[in-house]
């Protein structure tokens, strides 16, 4: 019988899972970074259940501190999306392609 | 089977199922309510592991204040409907996805089955020694607050401090990248 952080491992795996292929499968800008924020929780309950398997409180610190970074990363990229939606009028990832990529 | 595992169990596949729904979502705005509801759920999970601040930091943080700027940017944004074309998923992506799960799930199995069969003490972690030295002494486990500040302002004071420049580098460069470049316009024009 699973304990409760292993099967939150397990959680998070198929959260990060679900998370990828939103990332990956869908081409609209603001969809991709909404799927972005799930990897990030799937990577925080990582964190949290690994801060209960150690008995330690390093993942709980660690869990607060990439919260602040997905605060970063979307203050970061909504400006972009807002910079891009205003040159393009678009926010489709397929009509970006000025850097043939 | 106890009452906490139980809806440990529930929560997750909730929050798993959700978030499935959430990635083919047509309106941006739905997407968001269903993703605040995907980190209450994930705020009851960590309430069950015992990591009570992280549970409140996860509604406050995540759900109030990163989901507000979210539906603020996308009501900002008033995207015409035609420029949401999402056409579900074709047959090619489909086989993609099986074949990806296929190999994630199993790659998941063996790692997730080695880590926990083997245990962390193969990995160098003891059971109860902070990885960041941990001279600090831990309260007791139902005063989850203090430990989280004991670790964070002692053990990790350095890198809470360079946090809060990122952060505060991040909210100039948001201004700078989204603010309207009226000066060049006149120029050109």
């Amino acid at each position: 019988m699973l304990t409760l952080p292993e099967l939150g491992l397990y959680f998070s795996f198929l959260l990060f899972l679900v998370g990828l292929a939103g990332v990956m499968f869908r081409k609209n800008i603001l969809f991709m970074m909404l799927s972005v924020e799930i990897l990030l929780n799937a990577a925080n309950l990582a964190f949290v259940c690994a801060s209960k398997l150690t008995g330690t409180m390093d993942g709980q610190v660690v869990m607060f501190f990439v919260m602040a970074v997905a605060a970063c990363e979307a203050a970061i990229g909504l400006a972009l999306i807002i910079a891009l939606y205003r040159t393009k009028a678009s926010i489709e990832a397929d009509d970006l392609k000025a850097l043939r990529g | 089977m106890n009452l906490s595992l139980l809806s440990f169990i529930v929560m997750g596949i909730t929050a798993v199922l959700l978030s499935g729904v959430m990635i083919t979502r047509r309106w941006p705005v739905s997407a968001a309510m269903v993703l605040i509801a995907i980190m209450t759920l994930l705020a009851g999970m960590f309430g069950l592991l015992e990591a009570h601040f992280a549970a409140a930091a996860q509604i406050i943080v995540y759900a109030g204040a990163i989901m507000v700027v979210f539906v603020f940017v996308i009501m900002l944004l008033n995207l015409p409907p035609e420029e949401l074309r999402y056409g579900g998923v074709t047959v090619g992506e489909m086989i993609l996805i099986a074949v990806s799960v296929f190999v994630a799930v199993g790659l998941g199995t063996k790692v997730g089955q080695g880590f926990l069969t083997t245990g962390l003490e193969s990995m160098g972690v003891a059971q109860g020694e902070s990885v960041a030295g941990g001279h600090h002494m831990y309260f007791p486990a139902s005063e989850n607050v203090k430990n989280v500040a004991a670790s964070m302002f002692v053990d990790y004071l350095w890198a809470f401090e360079l946090i809060s420049f990122l952060i505060m580098a991040a909210v100039i460069g948001a201004v700078v990248i989204a603010k309207k470049r009226s000066a060049e316009h006149a120029d050109a024009a």
